[in-house]
């Protein structure tokens, strides 16, 4: 006999929250990036910019983002485009993974870029998500990027509010993960941005967007939007390797973009080793770097670079995988992409 | 904070008061009817509200409505034309790439934007486009078989 409590149907935590409603906000429509600089400036705390969403709507559904107020960039005309130049490409902002991934130009000039911009998400997510919402998305971690329910039973981590980080079970750190894929093979090839703000403009490399705060993981002044984003030539050879549960709509687990160049002698003039899925930012491992420098690239310098590598990142329990795991994969990438490049 | 919304769907002007904070899947499905776009995860994992929007795919659930004023959006309703079947929506029903029909809405539209861009495209290519399009009953053998013989009759 059923309890008399018992309601098929009972509401519950849960089936309120099947339905989720984006929270109130004030939307903003600027005419150019001068105007989306000053709004942001004004109101620093509560002001978010918004380009594809991808990332941002799903974190706003979650609630643990509440803007007051979104500025939507992609009103703003020509913050899209890609032009080359003598000494590289420029790329517009707001131009999408898809717009990466199927330029002509890109695919023979630096097969690399819309090789990984095929690799973030899926199809529909291209379409909509642009280079810089992927270079500036959010940390993530376990503990935050949860619904409501499934956060409601632990008080809020210290990055959605709270006082303890649930990771090391410490007060105020925050050890959330990026997860980015074209930052990683950006900082390889020595990527710079050109960033507007009400007051002027700066030139930043990109490497030092990052702060390695999963709190702040981006080092953006106040008003700072990203503007451009400018790719030297490639001198070298650029390989991305992205390790994941399946092949689309994940994030890397571990991933790893590596970038050579060689001199007339086959010895390697330059390494950069960087890493995305196992830190508060994209990590770099220079100890490895310093192994391959100079040497000529044979299996005992690829398994001591590999070995290198390995003790140079120290991931935390952020996901599903297990710190373990995640550093034993980057030994494994970093060795099949040095085979790769050797071969 | 609501504000009239002037959207382009399937061919026709629509108007209407809402909220600014709603998303497009909300507003076709609530305030204009087109509940052939549905609601899966909601968070942009399922691809089931994949709508077109000029003519590349879009998840409604991620995308503002007031956002995608003045572009010309396309559900699974406007796809049809005049009464005939869209070659794709016959293909699917051909090879019988039907099951529950949750995903089919956004197999389709996912599976148009791509053909558009790739008319002779690969098994290989085929399946990692739909790729962020899930299918619960796992019938994907011939949700990707209709899709390929699309291009074959043509």
């Amino acid at each position: 006999m059923r309890d008399e409590g018992w309601m098929p149907y009972a509401p519950c935590a849960f089936h309120k929250e099947v339905n989720m409603r984006l929270p109130k906000f004030e939307y903003l429509e600027p005419r150019s990036l001068k105007e989306a600089a000053k709004a942001l400036a004004a109101d620093p705390g509560g002001t978010l910019l918004l380009a594809g969403g991808t990332d941002l709507i799903v974190n706003m559904k979650h609630g643990v983002i509440q803007p007051k107020r979104l500025i939507n960039l992609r009103a703003i005309p020509k913050l899209a485009y890609l032009s080359e130049g003598k000494d590289g490409l420029s790329i517009g902002a707001l131009t999408t993974l898809h717009e990466l991934a199927s330029s002509p130009l890109i695919q023979k000039k630096y097969p690399v870029l819309s090789q990984t911009a095929e690799e973030v998400a899926a199809y529909a997510h291209q379409v909509m998500g642009t280079l810089s919402g992927n270079l500036c998305q959010g940390n993530r971690c376990r503990f935050y990027n949860q619904s409501v329910f499934w956060r409601s039973v632990r008080p809020a981590c210290y990055k959605a509010g709270g006082e303890v980080c649930h990771v090391v079970r410490k007060p105020k750190e925050c050890h959330s993960t990026y997860c980015g894929d074209m930052a990683p093979v950006l900082i390889a090839m020595d990527a710079k941005m050109k960033l507007v703000s009400p007051v002027g403009e700066r030139i930043l490399s990109l490497k030092r967007l990052y702060t390695q705060n999963g709190k702040k993981p981006l080092s953006l002044k106040k008003g700072e939007i990203l503007k451009e984003i400018f790719v030297p030539f490639p001198s070298g050879q650029t390989l991305y390797l992205k390790w994941r549960l399946r092949d689309s709509l994940e994030f890397p687990i571990v991933s790893l973009a590596l970038h050579l160049e060689k001199n007339r002698e086959n010895r390697i003039d330059k390494a950069r080793i960087i890493f995305s899925g196992v830190g508060t930012g994209p990590v770099e491992a220079s100890g490895a770097e310093k192994i391959l420098q100079d040497g000529p690239l044979d299996d005992p310098t690829i398994e001591k670079a590999s070995n290198q590598a390995v003790k140079e990142i120290s991931p935390l329990r952020t996901s599903i995988t297990s710190p373990a795991y995640k550093r034993k994969m980057a030994g494994i990438l970093l060795r099949q992409a040095l085979e790769k490049i050797s071969s | 904070m609501k504000h009239i919304l002037k959207l382009h769907v399937n061919g026709e002007e629509f108007e209407i008061f809402a909220e600014v904070n709603k998303t497009l899947l909300e507003v076709l499905r609530e305030d204009l009817g087109f509940t052939g776009t549905k609601r899966g995860c909601d968070l942009g994992a399922c691809g089931a509200c994949t709508v077109l929007v000029d003519g590349k795919p879009q998840l409604s659930c991620l995308t503002l409505a007031t956002a995608v004023q003045g572009k010309k959006i396309i559900t699974i309703e406007g796809l049809a034309q005049k009464g005939e079947l869209h070659p794709l929506q016959k293909a699917f029903i051909e090879k019988g790439a039907i099951q529950c029909g949750f995903c089919t809405p956004g197999m389709i539209l996912t599976a148009k934007a791509f053909l558009d861009e790739h008319p002779h495209p690969s098994e290989g290519e085929t399946k990692k486009a739909i790729s962020g399009n899930l299918c619960r009953c796992t019938g994907y053998v011939k949700i990707v078989e209709a899709i390929l013989s699309v291009n074959e009759n043509q």
